[in-house]
């Protein structure tokens, strides 16, 4: 039979060791892995923006900045997006007034998709050419000899 | 100095597009009286414009930020009034093959590019009075021409970018970015300035006739 004294003494310690977040000094780290989205932006020239500035709209408001930030030096920017509002979000990266909007789609889908389009120098050449073909061939179309 | 979709207002981009319209009227009409046949004029309009289109994708690199040609001085000095249609024709391909530019800001890259050029286009044509055919007056006025067009376009687009930075972007490093951007067109400035010169003394020399706006 534990006496009275023993009781009182153990329900006192009892008492001190109960956590008390105010004086804690231990540190406890938890984990929990989620999907994020990286966003790499560069000029077409293929620099990275560095210091663009970033702008995240949720799929329920495409009104008002749900997160704004700034890309590193390689142009890049890291965001969770809310896994309670599965949709298309819209991230916005601007620099003095160079920017581009890109789409994304998280949730039903599985994976983030993004709607992204880039082209390779070749394609871009055969661009051109087609342009500047069509525009000579506007030239010499107006400029043929009157019969 | 192509400002792309979604970086101003929507009240900006409409404006824009007015601005825009009204202008490519005034040219038109413009056109219309000063060219006794204006198709003698539409190859020249046409090759230039595929200058222009093709222009923009020469990038300089000039840390820290990345600009390319424009070429708009080129276009007024050679075209005159034909400069601001050829840039809205210029404007519009460059935003649907390349997203450079945006089509809803095509009025406002317009005015912002056209505009410029047209005063260009005006000064060259100061070289009446200082003789159609001496080098020198050409090359000058040729010079500014190119200057004028990007160093006037740039200006007028950071005043714009300034003006309608959103309220949750952080407007200090903005504006410092628009500033920084604004300063780097200065190089291409000159450099376009020094090309239109030096394209006009090859015309001078080879073909003067084609400097004439009445072909």
């Amino acid at each position: 039979m534990i006496s009275k004294k023993t009781a009182a003494i153990l329900t006192a310690i009892g008492l001190l060791l109960l956590p008390n977040a105010a004086a804690a000094h231990g540190v406890e780290l938890s984990y929990e892995t989620v999907q994020g989205i990286e966003i790499t932006a560069r000029y077409d020239s293929g620099e990275p923006m560095a210091g663009g500035q970033v702008t995240v709209y949720a799929p329920d408001n495409p009104a008002d900045p749900w997160l704004t930030g700034t890309c590193d030096d390689a142009g890049k920017f890291f965001f969770t997006p809310d896994p309670e509002q599965p949709g298309w979000w819209e991230v916005q990266v601007r620099l003095a007034g160079h920017g581009d909007l890109i789409r994304i789609e998280t949730g039903a889908g599985g994976g983030p998709a993004a709607d992204g389009t880039g082209f390779t120098t070749l394609q871009k050449l055969v661009m051109v050419l087609a342009v500047a073909w069509g525009l000579a061939g506007t030239a010499l179309f107006f400029s043929r000899r009157k019969s | 100095m192509h400002i792309p979709d979604g970086i101003i207002p929507v009240q900006a981009a409409l404006g824009g597009y007015v601005a825009a319209g009204g202008a490519a009227w005034l040219t038109l009409v413009k056109i219309r009286r000063k060219y006794k046949n204006p198709r003698e004029a539409i190859p020249r309009a046409s090759l230039l414009t595929a200058v222009f289109f093709a222009a923009s994708l020469v990038h300089i690199p000039l840390p820290p930020t990345s600009v390319h040609l424009v070429l708009s001085g080129l276009v007024g000095v050679i075209l005159g009034w034909f400069a601001f249609p050829a840039i809205l024709v210029g404007l519009f391909f460059q935003a649907v093959m390349f997203q450079h530019g945006g089509l809803t800001t095509l009025g406002v890259n317009a005015c912002l590019i056209g505009l410029p050029a047209l005063l260009s286009g005006a000064l060259f044509q100061l070289r009446r009075y200082f003789g159609r055919n001496r080098a020198v007056p050409n090359a000058l006025l040729a010079f500014g021409g190119g200057f004028l067009a990007v160093a006037v376009g740039a200006f007028s687009a950071a005043l714009l970018l300034t003006y309608t930075i959103p309220a949750h972007l952080d407007a200090a490093a903005e504006r410092a970015a628009i500033i920084a951007l604004s300063l780097a067109h200065l190089p291409v400035a000159l450099l376009e300035g020094v090309f239109t010169a030096l394209v006009v003394l090859f015309l001078l020399r080879v073909k003067p006739e084609l400097l004439e706006l009445e072909a």
